[in-house]
């Protein structure tokens, strides 16, 4: 147990070096840009005088190191800076947009990670040439399809030409007012709130984008987990568990599974890590107010504190998405804990 | 013939490869027509070069792959008209122990779990009792109660040969197929592991069916012994029989071609079979070793008629139209 605890500390440690890795690429190369943020902000029309206050009020002539420590210190303290093109606190353009884009993610992660699981145990399983022909069609698909154009495609054919799905209006319709934000997940929210008419609203429009969003980590999980469970079914080991009288079911799910799963476990978390940062395009094409198109916008426009934010939030997601992945890989191989700690 | 526990009669398997990349679809016939009987609480030995089928025939008599023809029977059961579960059931009393030990084991598991999971899938005992089972067959094989919670990669590959062993005896099996259960190990590992395993077959009465390609380990270690070249059974006999007087030319060149230390019957090993020292195709009719072998090479006999398995003594079968020749010239020169 110790051992474990020690395990897990590491990791953390890790972890915490990793944040503080990228917060310091990110600040050293914006700050690198050669752009005047003070100009940016007062336009062609000012004045150097005016330019030079602004700067010093900015905190922009401080050394590099100073302005750094500032920049984390704040940061950590919950203000992530100012967005002069948004004309509001970094904090709550991205916390009010954050919900749009981790909803969606979740979702998209989910259709794709159970996608990909049930029909890679399908198809090794038993032989399933149909099936696993049609599923290998759609992970080739998945990964090669450009998704703005596969957004756009769902949308001609499920809205524009059938009509099952909405059209290209954001998270909601636009008559319907979004519910009290709690989570801002409007999935959640609307359930809190008890409105299911705008709950089945709000998960009406999620299912072409999140759909869209899934198919390349479809095409990912699935080619994964199916080889390593093809490679697995080759393991001497499962013909000896066969041989001392289990059932084939038994020796699969108990043997064959759970030694495949762990290549998956870590791309997943890789793949879901990816998603919560948001994806411009599909974004752009459904309209979807999340992070990825504001993201865009303020690199467009050399706004550095939403740039930098949105940098150092990232690897936080990637490390807890990881650190949550250790814990699992712990549970599922004890080989990692043990060995390691040794 | 009675009094046999295992019997396989006329064992066949053919191999489907697929088509791929250049290469056709094509059928490997890695067994041909295997016959033999094991009695209760003897070793019966399988001895062949590498591809020979061994392996195969191991998996064949254990029905982990199903043979293409023949058959099989245990005490009297035939193995291959039992349905799924009635042969899981049975499969308590028939184990093995696999060639690759370290492949043979899952490596999330510690030694305690893989020596249990055997008991688990037969519903034998509760937790407390197969832990007591397993740390009592963990002694048996020679390793030590603290290694019941290490994992197969924390063992040599002695150590796990013998949990390998260990996993097959934790049922209290009849009959244990070994198939080359020393050849992966260490040459001052191999004969510790044999006494061991002899030492089990006393003590717990078990019926091996081993498998070798050294004929010095088979001769230690075996009651009977048969040969397999290329899926072909050319001989069986007792040890004493097989090793005194071998019947067929390909056992003769076995023999000539292990390592012998007396160099005045090295001179001889030219005359007879290896397989590498032609890579001739089996003639379709006729004996399949025809093109290489010292005695038929110019027979016409042995160009036309496939030999029969024929008892030649009591007891002592080969497929062979001239028994004995090669070594009687040999004796003769
Ligand atoms: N699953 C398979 N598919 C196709 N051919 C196979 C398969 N398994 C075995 N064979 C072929 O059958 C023949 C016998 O193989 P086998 O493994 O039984 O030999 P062996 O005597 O055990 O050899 P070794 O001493 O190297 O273990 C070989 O030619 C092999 O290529
Ligand atoms: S039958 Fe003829 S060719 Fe075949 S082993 Fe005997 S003597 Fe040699
Ligand atoms: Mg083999």
């Amino acid at each position: 147990m110790r051992s474990s605890l020690r395990f897990f500390a590491m990791r953390l440690a890790g972890a915490l070096s990793a944040v503080l890795g990228a917060s310091i690429i990110s600040f050293v190369v914006l700050r690198a840009v050669p752009s005047d943020p003070a100009r940016l902000i007062l336009g062609p029309h000012a004045d150097a005088d005016q330019v030079r206050a602004l700067s010093r009020s900015l905190g922009l002539a401080q050394s590099l190191p100073e302005q750094y420590w500032h920049y984390i210190s704040a940061f950590v303290q919950g203000d992530w800076g100012y967005s002069f093109t948004a004309g509001a606190s970094v904090r709550s353009i991205i916390l009010s947009r954050a919900g749009a884009t981790v909803e969606l993610a979740l979702i998209s992660f989910a259709w794709a990670f159970s996608a990909a699981v049930v029909l890679a145990l399908l198809v090794t399983y038993r032989s399933r040439p149909l099936l696993d022909r049609i599923a290998r069609g759609v992970a080739f698909a998945g990964l090669g399809l450009p998704q703005f154009w596969l957004g756009l495609l769902l949308l001609l054919v499920f809205s524009h030409t059938l009509g099952v799905f909405p059209g290209p209006e954001g998270r909601i319709s636009p008559s319907i007012n979004p519910p009290a934000s709690v989570s801002g997940l409007y999935t959640i929210d609307t359930l809190l709130a008890l409105q299911p008419a705008t709950f089945f609203d709000a998960l009406w429009h999620l299912a072409l984008p999140s759909f869209c969003l899934s198919f390349f980590s479809f095409g990912f999980l699935f080619r994964l987990l199916r080889s390593s469970l093809l490679e697995m079914g080759r393991e001497p080991f499962l013909l000896v568990v066969r041989g001392k009288g289990m059932s084939r079911w038994a020796a699969f799910s108990r043997h064959a599974l759970p030694n495949s799963f762990l290549p998956t476990l870590t791309a997943s978390a890789l793949v879901f890590a990816d998603l919560l940062g948001g994806s411009v395009l599909v974004e752009t094409v459904f309209d979807w107010p999340g992070l990825g198109q504001f993201v865009v916008q303020s690199i467009q426009r050399l706004d550095y504190s939403v740039v930098q934010a949105f940098i150092l939030l990232s690897a936080v997601a990637y490390v807890v998405v990881n650190l949550v992945i250790d814990g699992l890989y712990g549970i599922l191989d004890p080989r990692i804990r043990l060995g390691r700690a040794q | 013939m009675s009094g046999a526990l295992l019997s396989v009669e006329h064992l066949t398997k053919e191999f489907h490869t697929n088509a791929s990349f250049g290469r056709r679809a094509e059928v490997v016939r890695a067994l041909d027509d295997v016959s033999f009987e094991v009695r209760r609480g003897e070793t019966f030995g399988l001895v062949g070069e590498s591809g020979s089928g061994k392996s195969t025939l191991a998996r064949c008599v254990l029905r982990l792959i199903e043979p293409t023809a023949g058959r099989i029977t245990f005490d009297g059961i035939d193995l291959r008209a039992l349905d799924a579960k009635r042969m899981r059931r049975l499969r308590r009393r028939l184990q093995f122990v696999f060639q690759d030990a370290s492949g043979a084991l899952d490596p999330r598991m510690n030694v305690g779990e893989l020596l249990a999971e055997p008991l688990e899938i037969h519903g034998v005992g509760d937790r407390n009792e197969r832990r007591r089972r397993g740390r009592e067959t963990l002694e048996l094989v020679g390793l030590t109660n603290e290694m019941m919670d290490r994992r197969p990669h924390e063992f040599s590959g002695g150590q796990r040969q013998r949990v390998g062993i260990a996993r097959a005896l934790v049922l209290r099996p009849e009959v244990v197929v070994l198939d080359e259960p020393i050849s992966a190990l260490d040459v001052s590992v191999q004969a510790q592991v044999l006494n061991l395993l002899r030492d089990l077959q006393r003590e717990l009465g078990l019926t091996y069916v081993f498998i070798g390609h050294d004929l010095a380990v088979a001769e230690y270690f075996c009651d009977r012994v048969a040969v397999l070249y290329l899926g072909h059974q050319v001989e069986s006999a007792s040890r004493e029989q097989l090793f005194s007087r071998p019947l067929h030319p390909y056992t003769v060149g076995l023999f000539e071609a292990a390592p012998v230390p007396d160099p005045s019957r090295r001179s001889r090993q030219r005359r007879t079979i290896v397989r590498d020292d032609a890579d001739m195709p089996s003639p379709l009719t006729g004996c399949p070793l025809q093109p290489r072998c010292p005695v038929g090479r110019h027979r016409k006999l042995c160009a036309t008629t496939r030999p029969p398995l024929e008892e030649h003594e009591p007891r002592h079968v080969a497929a062979c139209h001239f028994p004995g020749a090669l070594i009687d010239e040999h004796a003769a020169a």
